[in-house]
This record gives structure tokens, C-alpha cells and sequence, in this order.
């Protein structure tokens, strides 16, 4: 009955329920296309970070990271990682020789950190040979080629088959200069790869370092859905002595960036639903001033106040009921298409690629925040509508049937 | 035995500055299946006396017993509870539920009764007949005209069978047609179903129709006269 009666009473002035209904559906669309826009940037950083730079999981000598020392090299780590590789969940393993120096063109200088790759697992792990936008990867140049971030060569004014030389320490503490050549220039929004890192075969820099055959660094990509963590005590339990660690671990930022932008949703849900609860407060209240008299008459005739209150709240809750799935339906078709064919962003490319971000983003929602902003909605239309129907229920019958 | 007993009512409202009297003392017995129009001019109390008889006001001293119950002093959930299964009420402003057919509106108090459908469907429908509107059960109250709603309003009134009906200006609103009218089927439906009414008004046609005749002047019963 209350149920029934409810759903009419919606239905009296229906362009105030439209009114409702409207702010809910745009309310829940706000909310979802807020958070599938920032899920964007933040998985396409994180994708970037993860997939084209640190990967899930790196192993190092316990005090490489600290000194960064050439001498600490993992042990091994050659044979270590081709066992890896092997691994359920691995896609794939590599191994980088790593010193710190400086690149120098006729022009200018510039400190950056030399890294020396399996070019043919690095391309399994981070892609680098889809990251080139200019020249080859390795390839066209015989001696000591080199492939740099687009940022670093604009700085450095140098460009395919420009000679370079890069000045670090050996194994020895030994200054050491090394002569090369652009052999490919990397075209990537991450800041690191654009201008952080210089790339030769392993073998050149090894050579050079002076420690054939030893590596510092092996990075580890994993499959979709593959806890880190697994695999970290997997190598513990096979290898001792290293230090092996997720990329929460090598990377922070990112898992707080990653927490941060989780938690805007909340925020985005904060702000949006408390301007929602006092449009339904509104609403109700003015739905239940409107007919005091027959609420009156309810009450007087033998409908009990927890009735009159209930019959409140499942009008509230109606407008939910007819909004919540619009506006889910709304936000999930508009997510999904921009999902498809990506927003257009070039117009802030200068600026976005400055922070590391894509110029074309892909809108995700995760389908848990459609049950969150269902349950946020459903919340906020259950606290609206406590004040109108408190006021409905303080009513005496015999003042409200004399009001006009 | 009486359905309705008001011993030494007084009601004294304090809304303003100057206490205003409405009540003075008003003792009064109703037996069942009576008539009774509650008479006097406007201010006398006859509202007030109706809404204290109904439960939906206390006095301010004196006690009220319906049926057999004491109500004074009944805790409000329970005095609601007591109007849902006692009192028929038909307010001047019919006060139906517009967003409810006629057939609804009649069922209302039985469906709050918790009544089966099957009995709440016959009995609408039997009212609404015995009403002479049995063809306006799917419109809504917006449809009707006054005479129609307040025919709505006795049959809501009347639905679930109650000890009396408390009737606040029912013919008010109407025109002489639909008073007559209205007026004819109370009469009716009092002798048929034994069903009591106590009225409030100041309507001749009502006056002159009632059987019982309660005089009220500055919240006193001056007179009370049975035909």
C-alpha cells in the first residue's frame, strides 16, 4: 500500500520529481565521468610508468641503490633472469647494466643515466622499439649506436646520426668517454625516458664499465592480474642476497599517486552528493509542506506517524530508483565511448607531457564505483529525505487538517 | 450502553496572550445508532468538541470515554490506532487523496486495516453503489464534483464498519442539491447499517434532518434536544 501510494504521490508534480530526477542522473553521470577522466590520466601515468619505464618488480645488489656503485652487480643476474622468464605470470624479464654520467653534443651537456639493455628483452619488457618516433632501434649504426628521449635531443640539439659522447666512471673509478652516435629517438610522454635516460646495447656499456658479462638491474614485467608480491617471494625463495622489490616499493609516488586520485573519488562524491541531498531536502520538504492537510487527515483517519514516515522516505527513495539507473546507464555509455575512441587532449600537450601524462586519454571506470556511486546515491536520498519526513511525522493531525 | 461519554469537558487554548475558553464543562453521552447534529454559531466550540470526541485533541481537563475506552490519557500511538479501528471521520474539505481513484480512497481505511482484498473490494463497491457513484470508482477525486466527493468521503467513512462517524461540516462546501442528496444517504446508511453519526454544523437542512439536536453557546451546551 505504502509502496503504491508512494509512487503516486511522486507523480503529483512531475516536473519537480523531473527536477530531482535530473540532478540525480546528472549527479551520478558527474560523478562517474569525473572519476572514469581521472582514472585516465592515472592509468595512463601509471601504464607509462610501470610498462615503458620501472615494470612490476626489479632486483638490484642490496647496495646498488644506495652508493649506485658500478661494482654492485647483481649476481648472476644474466642466468637469473632467463630462469625467470620461464616463470607463470612472467611476460618478461630483462637485465641493464646502469651508470651514472653525462651525454654531450658539440653543443650542449647533460647528466642522465646510461643504461646498458638487452635490447631484444627490453623490447619484450618496456617496448622501447615502439617508443621510437625517429630512426631505428639499435639499428643503421655499427659503433656504439645510442637511442635518446625527443626532450634530451631537442636539449642536447642533436638528431639522428649526430655524434654524442657520454663521460661516466668505470668499474675502476677510471673517467671514461665513450663516442657514439643518435641512432633512434624515443617519443614518450614519460619524463624519464624523455630526457632522464640514454640507451646502448649491454655489451658497449659493459664493455666500457669494464665488467663483461655482470648486469645491475633486472626489471620484470608481469601478466594482467598478477599479484607482484608472488613473484617477489618466488625469487626470494630461489635467490638469496638480493634486494627485490614491487613497484610500490621502487616507485612510491606512484602507489600514493594511485591512492590519491582513488580517494578523489570520494571527494568528487562529497561535493556532488552534498549538493544533491539539499536538492532532495528541498524537494521533500516542499512536497510535505504542500500537503500538511492531507497528511493530517492520514494521521487522523489511523495512519501511524512511523506509516506517514516511511511513505516519506519511499518517495525519496523512488527518486533514486528511477534516477540511479539513468544516470549509471549515462555515465557508462559515455565512459565506455570515450573509452573507444580516446579524448582528444593534443590541444594540452605541451603542458600534460610536461607532467608525464598522455595527450590522448581513455576514460575507465571501475566497475566497483558504479555499485559505490549507487550506494553513495541511495545514502544521500535516505538522508535528505530524514528532516521532510521528521517534519511530517511532528505534525498534530488536528492543526495540520485546519491549515490551508 | 453510550458509545460516546465526555465528562466535564473543558478546553482552554493559551496561544495568546488572554486564555481563550472553548470549552466549559460539556458533559455529554451518545448512544449507539443515534443522529446527532452538534449545533451553534461559529466560535461556540462545536469544531473543538468534535475534534476531542475523535481523539485528535485532548481536553484540557475531563474525560472522554469511546466505546467503552478511556481515551484521555492514551498514549498517541495507541489513540491512532484507536481512530483506525472505531472512527469514521468526514471532514468538511473531504480531504480525499488525490492521487487515488474513488474506489482506492474508500478502501483506504480498510487497506490501513490490513483487511483482505476480496473484502475490501466488495465493500467499496457496495458502498459506492449504495452511494450512487458506483460508476465514478476509477476516476479520481479531481473528476468529481463536491456532492460526489463528500459521497466519497461517507463511504470512506463508513468502509470499515465503525463504532460512529464524526462529521465536521459536511455539507459546508455543498449546494442544496448535493446536501440533500448527501443528507439522504447518511440517513440511509444510519438506519441500514446502524451506522451513528454525531455532526458538527450550522446547515438547517442538516439541522432539521438530525434526530438529536446538541446546542452549544460559548463552549456550553445550552440545550439538548431529541425528536
Amino acid at each position: 500500500m505504502l509502496l503504491k501510494l508512494s509512487w503516486k504521490n511522486i507523480w503529483r508534480s512531475k516536473l519537480r520529481s523531473l527536477v530531482v530526477i535530473g540532478s540525480i542522473i546528472m549527479g551520478i553521470w558527474a560523478m562517474i565521468f569525473g572519476n572514469g577522466f581521472m582514472n585516465g590520466f592515472i592509468v595512463s601515468y601509471m601504464a607509462n610508468s610501470i610498462n615503458h619505464d620501472i615494470s612490476h618488480i626489479q632486483v638490484h645488489h642490496p647496495e646498488f641503490k644506495r652508493d649506485q656503485e658500478v661494482k654492485y652487480n647483481v649476481e648472476s643476474g644474466i642466468q637469473k633472469a632467463a630462469e625467470i622468464r620461464s616463470w607463470n605470470g612472467v611476460v618478461g624479464a630483462t637485465t641493464r647494466t646502469l651508470v651514472t654520467g653525462m651525454i654531450s653534443s658539440p653543443r650542449k651537456a647533460s647528466g642522465v643515466q646510461i643504461r646498458g639493455i638487452d635490447t631484444e628483452n627490453e623490447a619484450e619488457v618496456t617496448r622501447l622499439d615502439s617508443l621510437i618516433g625517429e630512426g631505428t632501434y639499435f639499428e643503421e649504426i655499427n659503433r656504439n649506436p645510442i637511442v635518446i628521449g625527443s626532450k634530451l635531443a631537442e636539449n642536447l640539439q642533436v638528431g639522428i646520426k649526430s655524434k654524442v659522447v657520454l663521460t661516466f666512471n668505470d668499474v675502476n673509478g677510471t673517467l671514461t668517454q665513450v663516442s657514439g652516435r643518435i641512432a633512434g629517438i624515443i617519443k614518450s610522454s614519460s619524463l624519464s625516458l624523455g630526457e632522464s635516460y640514454v640507451f646502448m646495447r649491454q655489451e658497449d656499456l659493459s664493455r666500457q664499465l669494464g665488467i663483461e658479462g655482470n648486469i645491475h638491474e633486472i626489471a620484470i614485467l608481469l601478466g594482467p592480474q598478477v599479484d607482484p608480491q608472488t613473484i617477489v617471494d618466488k625469487y626470494k625463495s630461489e635467490f638469496k642476497g638480493d634486494l627485490v622489490e614491487t613497484w610500490e616499493e621502487i616507485a612510491p609516488q606512484l602507489a600514493y599517486m594511485q591512492d590519491l586520485y582513488g580517494s578523489m573519488l570520494y571527494v568528487l562524491m562529497g561535493i556532488i552528493l552534498t549538493a544533491l541531498v539539499f536538492g532532495i531536502i528541498n524537494t521533500m520538504l516542499m512536497a510535505v509542506l504542500e500537503r500538511m492537510k492531507e497528511l493530517g487527515m492520514l494521521m487522523a483517519v489511523g495512519m501511524t506517524r512511523i506509516r506517514v514516515f516511511l511513505m516519506i522516505m519511499i518517495e525519496t527513495i523512488y527518486l533514486g530508483v528511477v534516477g540511479a539507473p539513468l544516470g549509471l546507464l549515462l555515465g557508462w555509455a559515455t565512459v565506455n565511448y570515450l573509452n573507444h575512441d580516446g579524448v582528444d587532449l593534443t590541444a594540452y600537450s605541451e603542458g600534460l607531457e610536461a607532467f608525464g601524462y598522455d595527450s590522448i586519454l581513455y576514460p575507465y571506470v571501475a566497475d566497483e564505483v558504479y555499485l559505490i556511486v549507487t550506494i553513495g546515491v541511495f545514502v544521500t536520498a535516505f538522508v535528505g529525505a530524514i528532516y521532510p519526513a521528521l517534519k511530517a511525522i511532528r505534525l498534530k493531525p488536528v492543526e495540520a487538517l485546519h491549515k490551508i | 450502553m453510550s458509545i460516546i461519554k465526555a465528562l466535564n469537558i473543558t478546553k482552554t487554548y493559551n496561544s495568546t496572550a488572554v486564555p481563550v475558553h472553548a470549552l466549559n464543562g460539556i458533559d455529554l453521552e451518545i448512544e449507539k445508532g443515534e443522529f446527532t447534529a452538534i449545533v451553534g454559531p461559529s466560535g461556540c466550540g462545536k469544531t473543538t468538541l468534535l475534534n476531542i470526541l475523535g481523539g485528535l485533541d485532548h481536553p484540557t481537563s475531563g474525560e472522554v470515554s469511546l466505546a467503552g475506552t478511556n481515551i484521555t490519557t492514551m498514549q498517541d500511538g495507541k489513540l491512532i490506532d484507536f481512530r483506525l479501528r472505531n472512527i469514521g471521520f468526514v471532514f468538511q474539505a473531504y480531504n480525499l487523496i488525490p492521487v487515488l481513484t474513488t474506489q482506492e480512497n474508500v478502501e483506504f481505511i480498510m487497506l490501513l486495516q490490513k483487511r483482505p482484498k476480496k473484502e475490501r473490494d466488495e465493500r467499496a463497491l457496495e458502498l459506492l453503489t449504495q452511494m450512487g457513484i458506483a460508476d465514478k470508482a476509477s476516476q479520481r477525486p479531481s473528476q468529481l464534483s463536491g456532492g460526489q466527493q463528500q459521497r466519497v468521503a461517507v463511504a470512506r467513512a463508513l468502509a470499515s464498519k465503525p463504532q460512529f462517524i464524526l462529521a465536521d461540516e459536511p455539507t459546508a462546501n455543498l449546494d442544496s442539491h448535493s446536501t440533500s442528496a448527501l443528507l439522504d444517504i447518511m440517513a440511509k446508511m444510519n438506519k441500514e447499517e446502524g451506522a451513528t453519526f454525531v455532526f458538527s454544523t450550522h446547515d438547517q437542512r442538516v439541522i432539521d434532518k438530525a434526530r438529536r439536536i446538541i446546542t452549544l453557546e460559548d463552549g456550553q451546551i445550552i440545550s439538548d434536544e431529541t425528536r
